[in-house]
């Protein structure tokens, strides 16, 4: 094959050479896939190919594989195009292969080691044969595919996280930033990308032992090999990383073992912080974990800061008594406690359960969806949601974990009769001619009882007290009641009873007529 | 006072905070743009220090100076420890310096209590308003938020931060009231609920502006009062349904200079905060709730980790046939993670899961080995009883005589 062959005239070549016995030579990815796809269309077995490839070096010689790695993506993408527009010949099938598969060839393809080419022909082959297990980890060959695409992903994290860049001069002139690093595998294109997008219109050079990337603030520039190692490179800047990573480390929580799981030693000796590492260890040996202090503050002499208790206090509204009851145990899961809301004078006092999600984080009752409904039934009973009292039975949220939502859960009677303490109060102040208990725990509370049921009381105002007592359903209720019409049949309950209240309060309103004469 | 020493006093007054993530942002980027900075989405650890914890971000103070006189913390005002204050400008730059050199993914700003809540809150939302809207720096920023301050000032610290967070510090109301005298769990609640509400509208108002795409975490020390693990746990499980919050994080109390009566003056229980990351990792991700994992009250378990303390307690589930039981169940098996959970679902609508696959897929044999049933394989039935796997199964004792000397003491 001639040297510098496209990859279309490589595949072309590819099923005639193997033939002849000759070994196939692909540089990168892109190649591969090419000579692969003619390979299985030929159905070429594995066993019958030699793969070679020219120095397992990426870069020698391959100028574009930098570009089209960094030109909108990856080299899949413009593969993919490629595989649409080029039929290879009218006979063979094309092979189809999933993108996720796809993607884990490409990304193996970057480990360094002298078969991939051939694996990567086997683990293809196997899927189109119809073994499909090979992409699972379960599978021999999926299990090595896999720990490749492991090692490759955590190479290219690895220098996102380990490279360590040095200022230059400004005089110096571009690059800017200098960085050295010994990958492990051919991920030098994948984390030019990276740093592009993170270092914005600086320039700056990532040097390693095969390859450089130079990216002068506005492209990106692939070369060989331009330095052996960054030592002699000084940046005044990195004496306050030293200082930093000296005092952000604990003493008192040594524990090197995950430190050194995390950052393998090949890593170290081109980290700066590297050097430091023994003596922080060791000082930490010698006393220092008594405290998590680090030596060099402790050895400043400190201050008090004169002030009085009284006066750090911050400025906070009182928090009002319903806020600090404690009659029974839900306050403590919930945010605060809501109180009723509407005007001195009104003559309708609504009592609802308890307050939600939503409620509990606005501290105001009836503000989610319950609320937004009973809004409607305001609405379509012609009744001013202004010039109403709300409240609830019990002023705290009960709920119940699911997942990371609150699920409400209905309050016990003894947190009724607890709660009742506020409800009580709010009656004896505001007298409200007529209260809207609006479900099951709301009458139970306001009636005092345990035992009454919704049904008896539903359209059947009771007098209690100095005020009447209209039942109606809790809106929460009909945003449950799964069938439409009886959801329409509950909303129109609530209505009627509403506008009842509102009758009820009219009756007594008017004046006593006067007597004829 | 020298840049460097002032960085050496507000680091270390700062290490004392768990959070470090930088995971969570919307993906960013600078190619081709004035300013700097990317973000991933996934976060990235620059280094560890030999305590093992990664640095991700500049984890910095931006003062010492601290009003209040929270008892577990170095910076209480009746503390004898030397104080300094950065100038917004000076942490400004050090965080795009650091970032130029990728020390970091980018900066997480707390701040000791200065005059007052409000005053202190503003210094850091001034800090992250020069960074985004004059450097244009488009890293990662985690603000710590003052609970008492203005919601106005945490909403603009929502614009320009990617993540917020309240401490919650202690697990009870108590516990804050005795330790932290200056703090209220009632405003903290309040705090919290208001950046939820802030993410709830901007979750249905995508076009409204930017609040702390991250979300919101908080801390609880761990150790420094008398609250067992179930408090705790549960204490988690109300603020991750409350508030919606990200991540809890569990900081084991360090003993600190000139410690106070107090406070213990313990080593810190790291293998106790290590089982809470554990139990905490089984609340968000597996399903688990807080009853099933504690469901009486003390601590977890040192000797075995959470998930396998609670299938030797749970017996009647298993064993579970890993070709039939509901795809859910199956990552409550001790020894399979959520991954191998997952490779295992999509490897039985191929073929029968056999033994093998489990060791090629590098389960914990060990532990797995009395609770599941393949296609080849089948535990004795009932023949080990819970103790005895115990036994067998439970990690070695390490941690405990970690530090013999202060354990002594
Ligand atoms: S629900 Fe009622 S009784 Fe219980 S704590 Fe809250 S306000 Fe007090």
């Amino acid at each position: 094959m001639k040297p510098g062959a496209s990859p279309a005239e490589l595949a072309a070549g590819a099923v005639a050479a193997v033939r002849a016995g000759r070994p196939l030579l692909v540089r990168d990815f892109t190649e591969w896939r090419a000579v692969a796809r003619e390979l299985l269309g030929a159905r070429v077995a594995p066993a019958s190919v030699t793969w070679g490839a020219p120095g397992e070096d990426l870069f020698s010689g391959a100028p574009a594989s930098i570009a089209a790695a960094h030109n909108g993506g990856d080299l899949l993408s413009a593969a993919t195009q490629a595989d649409e527009q080029e039929p290879i010949n009218g006979t063979t099938p094309r092979p189809h292969i999933p993108r996720s598969l796809m993607e884990m060839l490409q990304t193996a393809a970057c480990y360094r080691d002298h078969d991939r080419w051939a694996f990567l022909y086997r683990v293809i082959w196997r899927w189109q044969q119809g073994e499909h297990d090979v992409q699972s980890p379960a599978d021999a060959d999926g299990q090595r595919l896999n720990s490749m695409v492991k090692a490759v992903r955590r190479e290219v994290h690895d220098m996102h996280a380990y490279i360590r860049f040095r200022e230059r001069p400004i005089e110096a002139g571009a690059p800017h930033f200098v960085a050295w690093f010994e990958p492990a595998h051919d991920v030098l294109p994948q984390v030019a990308e990276h740093f592009v997008a993170r270092m914005g219109k600086v320039s700056w050079m990532i040097a390693t032992p095969d390859a450089s990337v130079l990216w002068d603030g506005a492209t990106l520039h692939q070369t060989g090999p331009l330095m052996s190692s960054a030592a002699d490179l000084i940046d005044a800047g990195e004496a306050l990383w030293l200082t930093y990573y000296r005092s952000i480390f604990n003493p008192a929580r040594l524990n090197t073992q995950v430190m050194n799981s995390h950052i393998p030693s090949r890593f170290w000796k081109n980290l700066p912080e590297g050097a430091l590492v023994p003596s922080l260890v060791s000082q930490a040996g010698l006393g220092a974990r008594r405290i998590g202090q680090v030596e060099a503050v402790g050895r400043r002499s400190g201050r008090t800061i004169p002030i009085e208790a009284e006066q750090a206090q911050p400025e906070r509204q009182q928090p009002s008594k319903l806020d600090e009851c404690r009659r029974c145990d839900l306050w403590e899961h919930a945010t605060q406690a809501v109180g009723g809301e509407g005007p001195k004078s009104a003559k309708i006092m609504i009592v609802g359960e308890q307050p939600g999600d939503q409620e509990d984080l606005a501290g105001q009752p009836f503000v989610g969806p319950a609320g937004k409904l009973l809004d409607r039934v305001f609405e379509q009973a012609g009744v001013d949601r202004k010039g109403v009292y709300i409240t609830n039975a019990v002023k705290h949220f009960k709920w119940e974990p699911r997942g990371k939502r609150r699920l409400h859960k209905t309050p016990a009677q003894k947190e009724i009769e607890a709660c009742h303490y506020w409800l009580e109060k709010e009656i004896a102040t505001r007298k409200p001619k007529v209260i809207v208990a609006m479900g099951a725990t709301a009458l139970k509370s306001v009636l005092q009882t345990g035992s009454v049921t919704l049904k008896d009381k539903l359209g059947h105002p009771v007098r209690h007290g100095d005020s009447w007592v209209v039942t109606i359903y809790h809106p929460s209720y009909v945003l449950r009641v799964p069938d439409e019409s009886a959801k329409h049949e509950a909303f129109s309950v609530m209505v009627k009873g509403l506008k009842l209240a509102q009758e009820l309060l009219d009756r007594l309103d008017v004046p006593e007529p006067p007597s004829a004469s | 006072m020298e840049l460097n020493d002032k960085l050496e006093i507000l680091a270390d007054a700062a290490k004392y905070d768990a959070s470090c993530a930088s995971s969570g942002a919307p993906k960013r980027g600078s190619e081709g743009k004035d300013g700097l900075g990317a973000t991933t989405g996934m976060g990235i650890c620059h280094s560890y220090t030999p305590d093992g914890r990664c640095v991700s971000l500049l984890k910095i103070l931006l003062t010492n100076f601290c009003i209040y006189d929270c008892q577990y913390c170095i910076n209480r005002r009746t503390s004898n420890v030397p104080r300094a204050r950065f100038a917004v400008d000076e942490v400004v730059k050090l965080t795009q310096d650091f970032y130029l050199r990728n020390y970091i993914d980018g900066l997480f700003l707390s701040s000791g209590i200065i005059q007052s809540a409000d005053y202190t809150m503003e210094q850091l939302v001034a800090v992250a308003r020069q960074l985004r809207e004059v450097h244009q720096f488009r890293g990662y920023i985690h603000l710590k938020t003052i609970p008492d301050a203005d919601p106005l000032l945490i909403q603009e610290a929502g614009r320009w931060a990617d993540r917020l967070s309240v401490n919650i510090e202690l697990p009870t109301h108590d516990s804050v009231t005795r330790l932290a005298p200056e703090k209220s769990v009632h405003t903290i609640k309040l705090a919290m609920g208001s950046i939820r509400r802030k993410l709830d509208e901007k979750a249905e108002e995508p076009k409204a502006p930017n609040f702390a795409p991250a979300g919101q975490s908080t801390q609880m020390i761990v150790g420094a009062d008398a609250s067992d693990d179930h408090t705790i746990l549960n204490t988690a499980e109300t603020l991750y349904g409350s508030y919606k919050l990200k991540r809890v994080y569990y900081s084991a109390f360090s003993p600190i200079p000139q410690s106070p009566g107090s406070v213990p003056l313990a080593p810190p229980p790291l293998l106790r905060e290590h089982r809470l990351y554990q139990a905490d990792f089984l609340l968000r991700g597996y399903g688990f709730t807080a009853g099933e994992l504690m469901p009486q009250t003390g601590n977890l378990a040192l000797d075995v980790d959470p998930k396998l303390a609670w299938a030797l307690a749970n017996r009647e589930h298993f064993p579970m046939d890993l070709n039939r039981v509901d795809a859910s169940l199956i990552p409550r098996i001790p020894g399979i993670g959520l991954r191998n959970a997952k490779r295992l679902v999509e490897l039985r609508r191929l073929r029968r899961i056999r033994w093998e696959d489990l060791s090629r897929l590098r389960c914990s044999l060990k532990k797995l080995a009395p609770f599941v049933v393949t296609a080849d394989y089948k535990p004795a039935q009932g023949a080990t009883s819970s103790d005895l796997l115990r036994k067998h199964m439970a990690d070695a004792p390490q941690q405990m005589n970690l530090w013999p000397e202060l354990q002594a003491a």
